[in-house]
């Protein structure tokens, strides 16, 4: 379970971005949050850093059908 | 009159203003009157620029007369959401924020666009700052559904597929980061094009997401959105991130043969909680294409769950950087839900966000080896539930919005993280007269497929020709 809760939230508005959120907010935005860090560990074992850099753009323009086929 | 001319397509209006049947002075002006009619009623444009757009439409039709040559769009009106950069003029992007904004660019999309003789009838209303996918706007007003005013018309590109779907404009350009063109298309009954990450130039396009943000249209045909694609589409020296790779011709292969492509129907998540009556529908599309001779074969998706979070955390961290210094200087003048949509992107780690943005290129490359090896093109419900009322979706709370939010877009969030190209096409209609449609999903830039596929479907059925019962007979 993600540990981000709406004090953490707050602080970090404070300490990196220089403005202090209402409560409620921080708590709100800890609830976006929460999710998206559980989901971001469940996929960081899947990056394999020795196959870097990747490209995006590139991978777009190999997996195109053969031309005439579309 | 009015209802006839209001009646063509894009393609149909344009042919008849080429060949001198109808002036685009008249078609202008059926538009305007359109817009100013329903506008009480829809709140579709944000700014209509009626002087303008006749005169342009007067320029138009003198330049024909004298026999000169004239682009595909010649004399047709269309409005964009109001986020397509005009140098001069001002472009709100649905915002209190930029309500003053005075574009010092004319995007290439919307310049594009004016070089194939297209006419320009105004910005039209959107989500702020293309954030949501209701189409509600608490500085503008909420945009409304033509199909049935109470309920949501869809977002961010609300106005697009309001205008469209009302016969006010041929086309409208919209832009879409997670779905903002597929959603309201398929809301408002019309067709909604984004294409392959890097396909159309975003070179004056308000960003919400680097990575993400596609422009594309919004149109009554397949066969409309393949002209306009033919238009906007291609390498763009202003925007380097477009791809080089030629464009095909899209109009074209509307009459391709369908008989040797395959559709791939997921076996999971996509048809996952479904509303019964857009299942029915789905039913009832994939029917008509087994009818026109196209196979359809079961196939295997990855997961989608995590590809969906990390799009979030990814585009709310692009989006966080661009809003930064106005969440610091001017946090009230955003509406409360799409403050908080960009604001969490202020608190996500580094790491998450280069994480997700290194995935992308290996779930792109297992997706398409996997749901792509035995089909060239997905079907699956572009929505799995219809619009909305209104009155349900509450922009002050954020836990409930949030879910909303979540099962709108379910369907298409995860084809904007893999950059793949989709149309939406309309495919019949709820119980309680709401539009439902599906969605074809391509293998990187096979824009082209989907057109044959989309044109072939429209060939078959009608549901694209049916007018919204407040669109009649104005």
């Amino acid at each position: 379970m993600s540990d981000i809760t709406g004090e953490f939230v707050a602080m970090l508005a404070r300490t990196w971005h220089r403005f202090t959120l209402p409560a409620g907010n921080a708590e709100s935005l800890a609830d976006l949050l929460s999710p998206m860090d559980e989901a971001g560990e469940a996929v960081a074992d899947a990056i394999s850093f020795d196959e870097e850099p990747s490209d995006f753009d590139l991978a777009l323009e190999e997996l195109a059908p053969p031309r005439g086929k579309s | 009159m009015s209802g006839s001319i209001a009646e063509f397509d894009l393609c149909g209006i344009a042919d008849r203003i080429r060949t001198r049947e109808i002036t685009s002075e008249d078609v202008v002006r059926t538009a305007i009157h359109r817009a100013e009619q329903l506008q009480p009623t829809l709140n579709a444009f944000i700014q209509l620029e009626a002087e303008d757009a006749l005169e342009a439409a007067r320029s138009i039709d003198a330049r024909i007369a004298t026999g000169e040559p004239v682009g595909p769009l010649a004399g047709v009106p269309l409005a964009h959401k109001d986020m397509y950069y005009r140098e001069g003029k001002v472009t709100t992007c649905g915002s209190k924020i930029r309500a003053d904004f005075v574009a010092d660019r004319t995007s290439t999309a919307l310049a594009r666009l004016e070089e194939a003789g297209a006419i320009y009838l105004g910005g039209l209303n959107m989500s702020e700052f293309a954030v949501g996918p209701i189409g509600n706007n608490v500085h503008y007003g909420d945009c409304h559904n033509p199909w049935n005013p109470e309920h949501a018309p869809g977002g961010s590109s609300s106005g697009s597929g309001a205008s469209v779907a009302a016969r006010i404009v041929y086309g409208a350009l919209g832009s879409d980061t997670g779905g903002s063109i597929r959603i309201p298309a398929a809301m408002s009954g019309v067709v909604g094009f984004k294409p392959t990450q890097n396909r159309v130039s975003r070179y004056g396009l308000m960003p919400l997401s680097f990575s993400f943000d596609c422009g594309g249209p919004l149109t009554r045909t397949v066969r409309d959105a393949a002209r306009i694609m033919d238009v906007i589409a291609g390498h763009d020296p202003k925007d380097p991130t477009t791809s080089r790779r030629p464009i095909d011709a899209y109009e074209d292969a509307c009459g391709a043969s369908v008989t040797d492509l395959r559709i791939g129907i997921p076996t999971r998540y996509f048809f996952d909680d479904l509303d019964p009556d857009v299942a029915v529908a789905l039913e009832v599309a994939q029917e008509v294409f087994r009818d026109r001779g196209v196979a359809l074969v079961p196939v295997d998706v990855p997961d989608h769950d995590h590809i969906n979070l990390i799009w979030a955390a990814a585009l709310s961290a692009e989006a966080a950087t661009i809003h930064r210094k106005w969440l610091r200087e001017r946090p009230g003048d955003y509406g409360p839900m799409v403050r908080r949509r960009i604001e969490f992107g202020l608190y996500q780690p580094a790491t998450r966000y280069l994480e997700a943005m290194t995935l992308r290129e290996k779930y792109l490359r297992e997706y398409v080896a996997t749901a792509f090896a035995d089909c060239d093109v997905l079907l699956t419900p572009t929505m799995p539930v219809p619009a909305p009322r209104l009155a349900d979706v509450d922009v002050s709370d954020g836990k409930g919005m949030t879910e909303l939010v979540i099962a709108v877009s379910r369907n298409t969030r995860p084809i904007s993280y893999l950059g793949l190209p989709a149309l939406s096409v309309p495919c019949g209609f709820t119980a309680a007269n709401l539009p439902a449609a599906f969605q074809l999903i391509g293998r990187p830039f096979a824009e082209a497929q989907l057109c044959t596929l989309g044109h072939a479907f429209q060939q078959a059925t009608d549901w694209h020709a049916r007018v919204p019962p407040i669109a009649r007979n104005l």
